[in-house]
């Protein structure tokens, strides 16, 4: 019985070891690049910090008070909650539509070939993106948009320069760079629901709106819930096409808190007070993610 | 089987027509791009016609000439590579680590692991920024590759495959005496392979794509990667847009050929993603 029992030990402690080598320096990365950061930034909040500023005073919640006081933190608060505001819901619909109808092609080649098409905005570097949209909504007579409207006899528009149609523009080019990712999930989602239901639903004579309502809509409730989650709080942090298209102009009208964030922090090395902001950004994505966990949950016990 | 009416012929034909017109405007804004790179400089300025009315590759020529291309092509190679093979692999062990084993503290560390994934980027930069500027890395592709060397995500989509593989095949390994790393890498990495070149694509795509993080650390012209580099050379052509996108070409044209040679894989990857 000895030796039995030595060899057992033996095997397990060479588990352990191999656990302990393997992990060690993968959770090293995650707490130096990730756990460390978060509290940091947090931290950091709680100070008048300037990398170039030889002191950097504990002021407590100051950075909290003032942001409030500051139009253009305000501006860029609500110009976020605009633009999650009407990008994820036109997303989600969208994404639905195209998932239902590309689902619904019956060739398996033509339905390769549509997936394709749609989903080739969405490999391109968004950078790239945000360029190849600016030239295309450029004020003068030599961008598409205003090529179209003058073939259509119509005055030229200023896209990104009037802040009447510049936070439109920039949600007409993401939803192009990203409706790509949520037809996939979606038609994924709408391939696990049995055909069965369908053709007994057709069978007892439902029509095309009610088999939607009464199959396709409950049935994608999970994924759903998780394209929307997924797709509100990428939006929150939504950056490259604000700080390429327009720079948050004009006049602040697609500032949101991500450019105004980096601005702060690296522009003009206020980085306590974009700490702050970050801070602010990190709680609203948080109670999204709970209300999300606590939906989820509630769902599965029905 | 079916018995198809003649209206719902006619909305099949409607739908597809619609489909064939969304896929169009879809592609729009490349059409745009090519046009666009296809013209002169001269042209450009006073363009009010979608085609070219002569066919110049002055655009790319500038590039190669006033832009140090290569390098920026070769930064974004060097990082993304590195990048994506570490990654999967430090994935893949984790991965198999709280698939497989047991130990102390397993389920809080990978419930802490899961919720990194909630934290905005924004949180992240500042600390993440004075760490590498303490570290020295500023203007260094390491600044790049260091921090993106783990994946929760990966680590997650991992564990998912390599739960699924029974026991049996790490009980026999040993009792042939296989070491512990041996049974991983001979033994569960093959059978989890398309899981792994679908995190190995999502992985390459977006280190290639990444704009906020090398925008913060680099600011070196020679240091860039390609989409930091693209909006940098921007501001010194905004009038002659042919250059940028005759650029916008260059830059797609690799991502291109990655996506359509493993789509498959990819739209795979997606799909597993759905299911929590």
């Amino acid at each position: 019985m000895g030796p039995w029992r030595g060899d057992r030990l033996s095997q397990h402690t060479k588990e352990l070891r191999f656990v302990i080598y393997s992990l060690t320096p993968i959770l090293l990365l995650f707490l130096v690049f990730l756990i460390i950061p978060i509290f940091w930034g947090i931290q950091l909040s709680f100070f008048q910090y300037d990398p170039l500023a030889s002191s950097s005073p504990l002021i407590w919640f100051d950075n909290y008070v003032r942001m409030w006081k500051d139009p253009i933190f305000v501006k860029s608060f609500l110009n976020t909650f605009k633009y999650v505001f009407i990008a994820v819901p036109a997303n989600i619909v969208i994404t639905l539509a195209f998932a239902g109808m590309i689902s619904r092609v019956r060739s398996a080649r033509w339905r390769n070939f549509f997936r394709t098409c749609f989903f080739l905005p969405a490999i391109a570097p968004l950078s790239a993106s945000a360029l190849i949209w600016s030239t295309m909504l450029r004020s003068g007579g030599d961008g598409l948009f205003n090529m179209l409207l003058d073939k259509m006899g119509q005055a030229k528009v200023g896209w990104l320069t009037d802040g009447n149609t510049a936070m439109i523009s920039i949600i007409l080019m993401t939803l192009w760079a990203d409706i790509a990712y949520n037809i996939i999930i979606f038609m994924a989602g709408l391939d696990a629901i049995p055909k069965l239901f369908y053709e007994a639903a057709e069978i007892d004579g439902a029509n095309a709106f009610q088999r939607f309502r009464h199959i396709t809509l409950p049935l994608l409730q999970r994924t759903t819930l998780f394209v929307f989650t997924m797709t509100v709080i990428s939006y929150f942090q939504m950056f490259p096409q604000f700080q390429i298209m327009t720079r948050g102009g004009p006049k602040n009208e697609t500032l949101v808190m991500a450019l105004n964030i980096y601005n702060n922090a690296f522009s003009y090395s206020r980085m306590g007070y974009a700490s702050a902001m970050a801070t602010v950004l990190l709680i609203i994505i948080l109670v999204i993610s709970l209300i999300q966990i606590r939906v989820g949950r509630t769902q599965w016990e029905y | 089987m079916n018995i198809r009416t003649r209206s719902s012929q006619i909305w099949y034909f409607l739908m597809f027509g619609f489909l064939l017109l969304s896929s169009f405007i879809m592609l729009v804004p490349y059409l745009w791009m090519v046009l666009s790179s296809l013209k002169g400089n001269l042209e450009i300025i006073r363009s009010t016609d979608l085609l070219p009315h002569k066919v110049t590759f002055e655009g790319y020529k500038t590039v190669f000439q006033d832009a140090p291309f290569m390098h920026w092509l070769w930064n974004s190679i060097v990082t993304s590579t590195a990048i994506t093979i570490v990654t999967v692999f430090t994935s893949a062990l984790a991965g198999y680590i709280f698939a497989k084993f047991r130990f102390r503290g397993k389920q809080v560390l990978f419930i802490v692991i899961l919720a990194t994934m909630m934290i905005p980027t924004q949180i992240l930069m500042i600390p993440s920024y004075l760490i590498i500027f303490k570290l020295g890395l500023i203007n260094n592709l390491l600044a790049l590759i260091i921090p993106s060397l783990i994946s929760a995500f990966g680590i997650f989509l991992a564990r998912q495959a390599i739960d699924e593989l029974p026991y049996d095949l790490m009980e026999s390994a040993r009792m042939d005496g296989a070491g512990e790393f041996y049974t991983f890498l001979r033994i569960i990495l093959p059978l989890v392979r398309p899981m792994l070149s679908a995190l190995a694509i999502f992985t390459f795509m977006a280190a290639w794509n990444n704009y906020v993080w090398p925008l913060i650390v680099l600011n070196d012209t020679e240091k860039m990667t390609l989409p930091l580099a693209l909006v940098f050379f921007n501001g010194a052509h905004v009038r002659n847009f042919n250059i940028i996108m005759s650029a916008s070409v260059l830059v797609m044209i690799p991502v291109l050929v990655v996506f359509l040679i493993f789509q498959k894989q990819f739209i795979k990857g997606l799909s597993m993603t759905g299911f929590k």
